[in-house]
């Protein structure tokens, strides 16, 4: 992921000094990645903007507990990813929590992936895609989110969810069973037999 | 290589997480294996479902508000709950905040409403409680029954005096 530690870190400074002007700028920095990584979740337009928001001031009011030694991008996809899971939890909308050993059914494992028809649009491939992952456990939908969506390397998704880089790599693998999984039960006309 | 070890490392070769110490015996495996192959190239079909949403649209002076609630504490409206609000009104010229300015206005109405209404009970309260309870026109029994219990004693004193023969 591009990025400008240097300039992230003064704006930080200058932002606990009390410039408006610097902490717009850094909202300005990352306002599309975060619009982007939370409308991963939520669909609706005007949730994303309170969330977004609702980010942002956290980390303003957490500004001076930003260690350095993360990137300001890990820092602040942290914030966002938990506003949005306590914002899920708080709905009740989430699916099951989910166990690190889940076990996949076997019918992903007889069953070749899909891919997406040819003549799918790329809005109705996301729009299946958002759906499947609307049913799949947080800890699964987060790594595929930043992984998929995000196309974070895993010792960031790893620096941001607190985990090892291994932890990441089997949430992945189980992620994206799980992902084929759903898609099969829900889509089962995109499943060709082994 | 083994299929288990080449399998367990499918995926984060296709997602560039391998060093080209731990990629090169990998490919070597997969030209060899064709099931192998197949593994990959299932994973590749899968990681194609993935398409990212598109970017939601970012209201203009998004970056100005939030610094601005930020730094000088001032609230920020919240969309999502303000939509869902029953019977409010949607439109696309409304402006952002229009419906709290509307919803507070209403709020302090009915205030007003209930400050008026307690303050017309209170005062019909005190004004029934302060007319007399019965058609009598004494103002006050407790003060009758004094009254009438001296003028006795008074009589009495006087009927006292007067059988002693006492000179005025």
């Amino acid at each position: 992921m591009e990025q400008s530690a240097p300039e992230d870190d003064r704006l930080v400074a200058e932002s606990l000094q009390g410039s408006q002007l610097a902490f717009q700028l850094l909202v300005e920095r990352y306002q599309e990645r975060i619009f982007r990584l939370i409308r991963g979740y939520v669909r609706e337009s005007a949730e994303v903007e309170d969330l977004a928001q609702e980010t942002f001031l956290k980390a303003y009011k957490n500004l001076e507990g930003f260690q350095r030694q993360s990137s300001f991008y890990t820092w602040i996809y942290r914030i966002a990813v938990n506003t949005v899971l306590d914002h899920i939890k708080r709905r009740g909308r989430s699916p099951v929590q989910a166990v690190e050993d889940l076990e996949v059914l076997p019918v992903t494992q007889m069953t070749r992936s899909p891919a997406p028809a040819a003549n799918l649009e790329r809005a109705e491939i996301s729009s299946i895609t958002q759906s499947v992952l609307e049913e799949i456990p947080e800890i699964f939908r987060t790594v595929l989110v930043l992984r998929e969506f995000e196309e974070l390397a895993y010792q960031d998704i790893a620096d941001m969810l607190g985990i090892s880089i291994g932890t990441v790599e089997s949430r992945l693998f189980r992620a994206r069973a799980r992902f084929k999984e759903k898609l099969l039960q829900k889509y089962p006309e995109f499943g060709t037999e082994l | 290589m083994e299929c288990h070890d080449a399998r367990s490392l499918i995926q984060s070769y296709l997602d560039g997480e391998l060093s080209q110490a731990q990629a090169a015996p990998l490919r070597a495996h997969l030209l060899d294996c064709q099931p192998c192959r197949a593994g990959a190239q299932d994973e590749k079909n899968l990681k194609r479902w993935f398409v990212a949403p598109q970017t939601p649209a970012i209201p203009q002076g998004f970056a100005a508000r939030v610094a601005r609630a930020a730094v000088q504490g001032e609230p920020l409206p919240r969309r999502s709950r303000l939509t869902a609000l029953p019977g409010s009104r949607v439109s696309g010229a409304t402006p952002v905040g229009a419906d709290r300015e509307g919803g507070m206005l209403r709020f302090v109405l009915a205030c007003t409403a209930a400050a008026a209404l307690l303050l017309f009970t209170l005062a019909l309260g005190i004004r029934t409680l302060s007319l007399p309870q019965t058609n009598q026109l004494a103002a006050d029994d407790r003060e009758e029954v004094q009254l009438d219990k001296v003028l006795e004693e008074l009589d009495q004193l006087n009927r006292t005096q007067a059988a002693a023969g006492a000179p005025r």
